[in-house]
């Protein structure tokens, strides 16, 4: 159940409308010829001058009907599947991200493929997280390996589903052959497919012919896909929040159609990434308060369509696990959570932006999330939660702490934070004054340290597949 | 003979329809076109860049004005003799090839444009054959770069490649920037000068070419 919903009925029907009239009357440039003879062969409107293509309102809702509302990101050993569209909210961290700040050193390098890896067993370990999402550019390998070993590494390092982003057919190519190797089979992969993949078109309202590629390819052999826009307001979106949903709900959309009229049925998310330009001096600010408030409202759009999504909360502008990381993230992780999206990507590990991360963020960030589905969960209200016999029993002047009742449910009832610091302040300062940098730091360390074995069958798959490389 | 006022608020509001009236107004009441561009564009955009850099102004409020300064400045190019008009120095830039984003690449631009350098665009998508072939054909001081995507950066030193190939590399300077892009990155594909963001895409240019 939502308990935030920053637009009312009416403003999501005006923001839905105006997007149709995007859509009908402005048009997306598609830029491919392909392309183009496939959708005015399905029904779309297409000027090959501009290579801009329009939909009507009728063919767009019938072609959106095509949208299977509720589908699975499936995990490599079926224990954390992810059911979306039944009004469950999942959070994973964000990705393809090119710096690393090392919190031992307070100093920042390039991400490598051991980064890949080492982000993928904390969030297999890091309860909070529900699936994996490839956390950055591997530095030490050449652009045409990525994907293969991106996703070989992040599967041989966690068991729950793996999204990546991709930005080329050649890349999901790989995904898919790697991925339908270790499924046992293409067939076994388009019944549970544990990867899904991440593409965008360019906003405003641009979608080049190598996304179309990666949307057709993931349609065509089952693997969940989103098309998610990324506009900024100010910068390449109106710089009014309204104007920005109903601009990102037209990308959305297409998106969604377009998938649906080179694969119909294909398993794809409503995407949303929506933030803004600090306009002061052009800052992309990822971690703004508005950021938070229009991926709700994305949230209550695609609802509008009964399509899963795929929204973003978690980000900040800092640069280090600092204070404002904790205000912006909290307060996005939050907003974004409280519509009840289907998936919060971004919303842990990042800094500066979306283009750094920390593996203390991710314990960090981790710990939020734990606290937003404490949220979430909300308050059970019942006979045996009001407690009336217990209290009678303690009567005036007791206490609770040995009750049975207490017991009961002091496990269910309680968030308990891990490296949030909760200590009476001389055992505080007899461990050396930890606060929740220090803490994570210590977690993190020891979760690499204990979890270092392959969760593949290594020989087999690399025998398979020369190109991976070692981390 | 009315003073330049009127003109000066205009662009600093970034006013296009007033500022071209004014500059019109200005010239047919016996200013010359020396006079109106010195105290009265250039005041303006001073003005502008004082306002800005104390957080006065915004930068959609200075790239406007920008841009109304050079919609004045087409009414008084007839008045100027071909070449007399100084520019800071020409300059190609394109989004790097098999890359369609050019948010950045286009706030570079008109950022350097407002700054008083002659623009190339060659847009999006731009292989190193283009550069090559623009640079050939304009002679420009620089060769300005972009790139959105991790896995478009190698356009980049292919470029710079073919300007070596072309024998073009040590008569232009080479300036990139981008999300993914960093100094150091610069300096192994051999980059003259890397830009973190717009802003200093302007100063970076100025100093890699040795003007104020």
């Amino acid at each position: 159940m939502p308990f935030y919903q920053p637009l009312t009925p009416e403003d999501i029907k005006q923001i839905d409308d105006t997007a149709h009239r995007i859509l009908e009357d402005v048009g997306i440039h598609i830029c491919d010829g392909v392309f183009l003879d496939e959708l005015k062969t399905a029904g779309a409107m297409v000027d090959y001058d501009s290579e801009w293509v329009r939909f009507s309102a009728d063919w767009l809702g019938e072609v959106l009907s095509r949208a299977p509302s509720r589908f699975t990101l499936h995990s490599r050993d079926g224990q954390k599947d992810l059911f979306l569209g039944e009004g469950k909210v999942y959070f994973t961290n964000g990705g393809r991200v090119f710096r690393l700040y090392d919190a031992e050193a307070d100093d920042y390098r390039l991400t490598l493929l051991r980064d890949v890896a080492q982000t993928a067993r904390l969030v297999d370990h890091l309860k909070h997280l529900d699936f994996y999402i490839i956390a950055c550019q591997a530095h030490d390998l050449a652009p045409e390996s990525y994907h293969l070993n991106d996703f070989y590494h992040a599967l041989n390092c966690t068991t729950k589903h793996v999204m990546g982003g991709c930005d080329n057919l050649d890349g999901v190519r790989q995904v898919w052959e790697l991925a339908s190797f270790i499924a046992g089979g293409e067939d076994k992969l388009r019944e549970k497919p544990f990867v899904s993949i991440i593409t965008n078109p360019i906003s405003p309202l641009t979608i080049e012919a190598n996304t179309l590629n990666i949307l057709a390819f993931c349609g065509k052999y089952g693997i969940p896909v989103t098309c998610a826009p990324a506009p900024i307001a100010g910068a390449t979106s109106p710089a009014t929040l309204a104007g920005t949903l109903a601009q990102m709900h037209a990308e959305s959309l297409a998106g969604v159609a377009i998938t649906q009229v080179l694969a119909p049925g294909a398993k794809v998310l409503y995407g949303a990434v929506p933030a803004i330009m600090d306009l002061r001096n052009m800052e992309f600010a990822i971690g703004s308060v508005e950021t938070g408030m229009m991926n709700a409202a994305a949230v209550q759009l695609a609802k509008l369509y009964h399509l899963p999504v795929y929204a973003s909360g978690g980000v900040t502008e800092a640069k280090k696990p600092d204070i404002q990381a904790g205000c912006e993230k909290t307060l996005t992780i939050l907003l974004t959570g409280m519509v009840a999206a289907d998936c919060v990507h971004l919303a842990a590990g990042m800094l500066d932006s979306g283009n750094a991360i920390s593996y203390e963020q991710y314990i960090i960030d981790n710990e939020v999330i734990g606290m937003v589905k404490r949220v979430l969960a909300g308050i059970s209200v019942n006979q045996v939660t009001l407690g009336f016999d217990v209290i009678k029993k303690v009567g005036p002047g007791g206490n609770y702490v040995t009750e049975d009742h207490t017991i009961e449910h002091m496990l269910d009832e309680f968030f308990y934070p891990n490296p949030s610091v909760r200590l009476n302040f001389d055992i505080w300062q007899e461990a050396g004054q930890p606060d929740m940098l220090s803490s994570a730091r210590v977690q993190a360390q020891q979760i690499l340290q204990d979890n270092k074995g392959d969760l593949l069958a290594r020989d087999l798959i690399r025998n398979a597949f020369q190109g991976i490389q070692n981390v | 003979m009315s003073d330049l006022k009127a003109l000066i608020e205009a662009v600093i509001k970034g006013d296009i329809s007033t500022a071209t009236a004014e500059t019109q107004h200005a010239v047919g009441t016996g200013h010359n076109a020396q006079d109106i561009l010195d105290k009265g564009l250039i005041a303006a955009m001073d003005e502008v860049g004082e306002r800005f850099s104390k957080g006065q102004i915004f930068v959609p409020q200075m790239l406007r004005s920008a841009k109304t300064m050079q919609e004045c400045m087409k009414a008084l190019e007839p008045f100027f003799q071909e070449g007399s008009i100084t520019s800071k120095g020409k300059v190609i830039i394109g989004t790097v090839k098999g890359d369609l984003h050019d948010i950045g690449k286009n706030l570079v631009s008109m950022m350097m444009e407002g700054a008083g350098f002659t623009m190339f665009d060659l847009g999006v998508d731009a292989s190193p054959e283009r550069f090559v072939q623009k640079a050939q054909e304009i002679e420009p001081d620089i060769v300005a770069m972009s790139a959105l995507l991790s896995t478009t950066m190698p356009s980049m030193r292919l470029t710079i490649e073919a300007l070596k190939e072309a024998s073009l590399r040590d008569k232009v300077k080479v300036m990139i920037g981008g999300a993914p892009v960093t100094e150091k990155y610069a300096r192994e594909i051999e980059a003259d000068c890397y830009a973190p963001d717009a802003g200093s895409a302007v100063s970076k240019a100025k100093e890699i070419l040795g003007i104020s």
